[in-house]
């Protein structure tokens, strides 16, 4: 009772307040205050301890309208901490996107999304990884003619700072029937699908891409990833349409640092094409074309491109270069002063073409590091390639796996290690070297590898293609 | 796992249906990636820890010199450099061994898919021989059916075309035989190829889990030996640090002995320095408190008399304040007055100004008129001077004609006296000569020499000049007083009976006070003007006061002289002359005052009588 009188004690000064008008700023305090009266009424274990304060409330208020009213940048630090431990992940990006930079919120969005994260392949960014794996998300789940592109170009404005890495290892095709329904389901299948005469060209990056100042790396595979029994080859077709869009794109994109393509069918003519649009490229340094259907047309193009451009490595593993085209890669080579890796393991490049590479390092001086395993190459490689050993000094990588170089080929490069300080690793498995030139090699290795640690104290050994 | 690995193997069937174990032989697997991870993990760590094992030293080695500290550094850094090499040398071992075990079976597969190509290349030429062959002899057999298709038509005989027929239809059988037999074979081909995929997607899926396997004992491979490294380098820091530990500790010890000396002596110098100034300070306390002393009697002193004054300011100071409010009061009242005044006066400045301006208009009518007057007035005046004129030509002439007359009477009376004074000079000479038989001598007259009237004119000076005369001027003045009279009566010697009926009472007054010397003439005055001051105006005296001796006596006795209506040269002559002839008859005195004793003198004393009843009667009104 005693505080029911004070309660209106309280309500008649807040009247009086009301009346007065110099009162009024302490109007709202005191209607608080009777509020806080009415509380205790209804609860006789309650006390003052357990009100928020308004300070909170305000936080907890601006947390669950953050999608209509984002205030972040009045806050104190404090405050803004706590908002942002507080903001639920699942806000429209166009809201967060350029607002908030707070790694932990990031972090969180990630972790929520996806269960593994390894943020050392995004820059050590979270907010970087998240943009980036967001964007490859929608781009694998991209289906042409079906899927709105407003989808991508609304995501363009949000992520254009953040994305500097793009990496996409399925493009689906358009399709008629509903094709991402059944992704794992092998079972229950429809097996015919008539993709053969509708245009089955894939998105086109060329609305993408440049609209990224940032990115430096594209990793890009154009193929369907969990096809199952759904198998058709035209999933896995790399079209010339899509390849002269991805060509144009690619030369719109003057940061682009790292640009692989891999596993997609690029053949001869499509090589041709990407790398006329490569051509004097201002910041390529890394070309990744394994896997591919490349002929030797396609690695002339290539060793074309070796002089007109800045490239430093060149995996062209897996294709079908023969003889001619490595030739014309040594060509390159020879004349060739910024390459430094260079990867041709499972072609046909035989003797003829091993001979020519290793012409091409006699006088070469950049290459550190040449991976031509499985590549047929017999003694007279080996041969030529004891040569190269004594006179060249920067190869510090030789890997010679898979090839039937025989005994003597072995005796050969050892003779000509015998004279070489540099190289640290030369892989000679199942190449039919016997043992004992072998392990002589291995010490010689060793002894050199010893060298090269000893000058920069506790350098890692460079780690083998 | 498993299952995605297989269906993205299965999604590459179509293109390389021998598998890869590595499908991205420069892009290390997830579990290579991991593994490189551990081991960047692992050598940081490491760094990390040497370099809290370093950080951790350098606290305790901050007590020792900055040299040894050094010196501790170097040899640290050197034991590390003998440690490292052998250790990091066996771990670059290991991870290239571990490192080929992996790619061993990349290798492996790489060597298989060459080995299959090769095979395959094999297999696809006979396959394109058999086909060829195939081709060909169905091509001839084909080109054989149509051939006889020609002869069929010629056939007329049933028997014989059924004939053909059958054996048309039997080698097309035979043809599609073989072609079905090929098909089959070619299937049956593409059976066991798709039982080799499966047999190779098997083996690569074993492969992977090889490589996993491989990965994996790797990775814990490296991980026990980093650890085991780690572990070592730990130790072997450990045992550095406490060795360096025990040689600080003995320095320190050392030093802190060392120090507790000093301090030992440090602290007796102190004690004794510290009864030093004890008995300093008691001996100024002593002389400060004398000199404290003294200088507060001084201070009190001097405030008792501040405070005197103070006091005596203050009383000052009310009687000030009281005056000056009083002053303030009449000011006040004063200002009111003024005020009043001032009102008045602006009243009557107006009133006046009214008047003025009525009286600038009555002046302007009284000029008018005034200039009318001064006109008729010039005019009258004009001819008055003209009249004046004529007067004074008239009195000029008649005043010619006088001074003729007056001559030829003069001449005429002055023979007639002339004659008289010889016959009166003869009847003496005759008296003396013969009656008395005295000698006789003629005396001398100036008269008797002058002819024409006489000269005599000289006025009469002033007698406040002859008394400024004597009093001032020296003996020339007397003298000048003299010789003038002199002369006179030398040159005048002739006309004297004249003189005699005329001047007599100032000729024979005048004598005595010639023969007066300067200096009781002056002692006269001067006693007259200080004992008559009751007969100087009241008004006087003050002003009289502030001059010299002289000026006042002066100014006095002009102003006796005015009261006693002394106006000229012989009433002083007579008032001095009196003065003398009274101390000469003092016996006489009473009878002066007595009117009528001396007729001859009436005339003379006439002004000494009045000048005594005068002082009569200043007396008597003192």
């Amino acid at each position: 009772k005693e505080k029911q009188s004070l309660s209106r004690m309280q309500q008649a000064a807040g009247g009086r307040g009301r009346a007065i008008p110099w009162l009024s700023p302490s109007r709202s305090r005191l209607t608080a205050d009777s509020y806080c009266v009415h509380r205790i009424i209804e609860d006789p274990e309650w006390c003052l301890v357990t009100v928020p304060p308004l300070a909170e409330l305000c936080l907890q208020h601006i947390v669950q309208n953050f999608t209509n009213n984002p205030v972040l940048d009045h806050l104190l630090p404090e405050d803004q901490r706590k908002v942002l431990t507080r903001l639920p992940t699942h806000l429209p990006l166009t809201v967060t996107a350029n607002l908030i930079s707070d790694e932990d919120y990031w972090k969180r969005c990630c972790t929520e999304r996806w269960q593994v994260c390894d943020i050392s392949n995004h820059g050590g960014s979270w907010k970087r990884m998240f943009f980036e794996r967001h964007l490859e998300n929608i781009l694998k789940c991209f289906v042409p003619n079906t899927t709105d592109p407003n989808q991508v170009l609304e995501l363009i404005p949000l992520c254009r700072d953040y994305v500097r890495k793009l990496e996409v290892d399925q493009f689906l095709p358009p399709v008629k029937e509903d094709q991402k329904e059944e992704t794992d389901d092998l079972s229950g299948s429809e097996s015919d699908f008539g993709f053969g005469k509708v245009c089955i060209h894939h998105y086109d990056l060329g609305a993408l891409v440049p609209a990224l100042p940032l990115l430096e790396e594209l990793h890009l595979t154009y193929g369907v990833k969990d096809c199952g029994m759904n198998f058709d080859w035209n999933l896995f077709k790399f079209t010339h349409q899509d390849c002269c869009n991805l060509a144009a794109a690619v030369k719109m994109c003057h940061n682009l640092k790292v640009f692989k393509l891999t596993q997609s069918n690029v053949d001869d003519d499509k090589t041709r094409l990407l790398v006329r649009s490569l051509l004097d490229h201002p910041s390529l340094v890394e070309l990744d074309l394994s896997h591919n259907l490349i002929g030797d047309k396609g690695a002339q193009a290539v060793s074309k491109l070796i002089n007109h451009s800045k490239l430093e490595i060149l995996h062209l593993c897996n294709n079908q270069i023969c003889d001619e085209g490595a030739r014309a890669l040594a060509q390159a080579l020879a004349k060739n002063c910024t390459l430094t890796s260079l990867n041709l393991r499972l072609n046909y490049v035989e003797d003829k073409g091993g001979e020519a590479m290793g012409c091409a390092l006699l006088t070469n001086t950049t290459l550190k590091s040449l991976h031509l395993g499985g590549n047929r190459l017999a003694e007279q490689t080996a041969v030529l390639f004891s040569q190269v050993l004594t006179q060249n000094s920067t190869l510090t990588c030789i890997n010679f796996s898979c090839n039937p170089i025989g005994p003597d080929g072995g005796k050969q490069l050892l003779e000509g290690l015998r004279c070489n300080q540099t190289l640290t690793e030369f892989d000679l498995r199942l190449a039919e070297v016997d043992k004992e030139s072998e392990y002589l090699i291995s010490q010689m290795l060793w002894a050199n590898r010893d060298a090269a640690c000893l000058q920069p104290l506790l350098q890692q050994p460079a780690e083998p293609l | 796992m498993s299952r995605g690995l297989r269906s993205e193997l299965a999604g590459r069937r179509w293109w390389d249906p021998d598998l890869d174990p590595d499908p991205h032989p420069t892009d290390p697997g997830p579990e290579e990636r991991i593994a490189a991870r551990r081991r960047r993990i692992a050598a940081r760590l490491d760094a990390e820890r040497r370099q809290a094992l370093g950080e951790n030293e350098e606290p305790k080695e901050k007590a020792e010199d900055v040299e040894k500290e050094r010196i501790s550094h170097r040899q640290m850094e050197e034991s590390q450099q003998v440690c490292i090499p052998p250790s990091s040398q066996k771990l670059a071992k290991l991870l290239f061994e571990g490192m080929r075990m992996v790619t061993d079976i990349q290798v492996a597969a790489d060597l298989r898919e060459t080995q299959r190509r090769a095979e395959q290349a094999k297999l696809k030429l006979q396959r394109v021989e058999r086909l060829e062959n195939e081709a060909r002899s169905s091509a001839s057999k084909f080109e054989e059916i149509t051939s006889k298709w020609a002869l069929a038509k010629e056939m007329t005989v049933p028997q014989e075309l059924w004939q053909l027929l059958n054996q048309q239809q039997q080698q097309c059988t035979q043809l599609l035989e073989a072609k079905n037999k090929l098909i089959g074979e070619l299937q049956q081909e593409l059976k066991n190829k798709d039982e080799q995929y499966v047999q190779t997607i098997k083996r690569q899926s074993d492969d992977i889990n090889l490589l996993l396997e491989r990965m994996e004992e790797q990775i814990r491979m490296m991980l026990k030996t980093y650890r085991h490294e780690v572990r070592q380098i730990e130790k072997a820091f450990e045992l550095e640090r406490r060795e360096l530990l025990d040689s600080n500790r003995k320095k320190w010890e050392e030093a802190i002995q060392a120090l507790n000396t000093k301090e030992l002596e440090y602290l007796h110098a102190r004690v004794r320095k510290v009864e030093e100034f004890e008995k300093q300070l008691n001996q100024l306390r002593v002389q400060d408190e004398e000199e404290y002393n003294s200088m507060k009697i001084h201070l009190e002193n001097d405030v008792q008399n501040l405070e005197r004054q103070l006091q005596h300011m203050k009383a000052v100071y009310l009687v000030d304040q009281q005056k000056l409010e009083y002053n303030l009061q009449v000011l006040k009242k004063q200002n009111e007055e003024n005020t009043i005044i001032g009102a008045e006066q602006k009243r009557k400045l107006n009133w006046l100004r009214s008047l003025l301006n009525n009286l600038r208009t009555k002046l302007v009518e009284q000029e008018k008129q005034f200039r009318e007057e001064n006109e008729s007035l010039a005019a009258d005046c004009e001819r008055i001077m003209r009249q004046c004129k004529e007067v004074k030509r008239r009195m000029r002439h008649s005043a010619a004609s006088d001074a003729e007359k007056f001559m030829k009477v003069w001449l005429m009376n002055e023979e007639e006296a002339k004659g008289l004074m010889r016959k009166a000079l003869d009847a003496d000479r005759i008296i003396h000569t013969q009656q008395l038989g005295l000698p006789w001598e003629e005396p001398h007259y100036w008269f008797l020499n002058n002819v024409g009237p006489l000269r005599n004119y000289k006025a009469k000076r002033m007698a406040t000049k002859l008394a400024t005369e004597v009093l001032t001027g020296g003996t020339h003045s007397l003298s000048a007083l003299v010789t003038p009279v002199a002369l006179e009566s030398s040159c005048e010697g002739q006309e004297e009976k004249e003189k005699e009926k005329e001047e007599v009472g100032s000729r024979d007054t005048v004598t005595p006070l010639l023969n007066i010397s300067k200096k009781t003439a002056k002692r006269i005055l001067e006693l007259v003007s200080d004992e008559s001051g009751f007969l100087i105006e009241r008004k006087l005296l003050g002003p009289l006061r502030a001059l010299g001796k002289r000026e006042c006596t002066l100014l006095r006795l002009d102003s006796i002289f005015s009261a006693l209506e002394i106006d000229s040269e012989d009433d002083l002559y007579q008032l001095v002359d009196f003065f003398l002839k009274y101390k000469a008859k003092e016996g006489a005195l009473s009878q002066v005052g007595v009117p009528g004793t001396a007729v001859g003198r009436a005339r003379q004393s006439r002004a000494c009588v009045g000048h005594q009843g005068k002082a009569e009667m200043g007396q008597g009104a003192l």
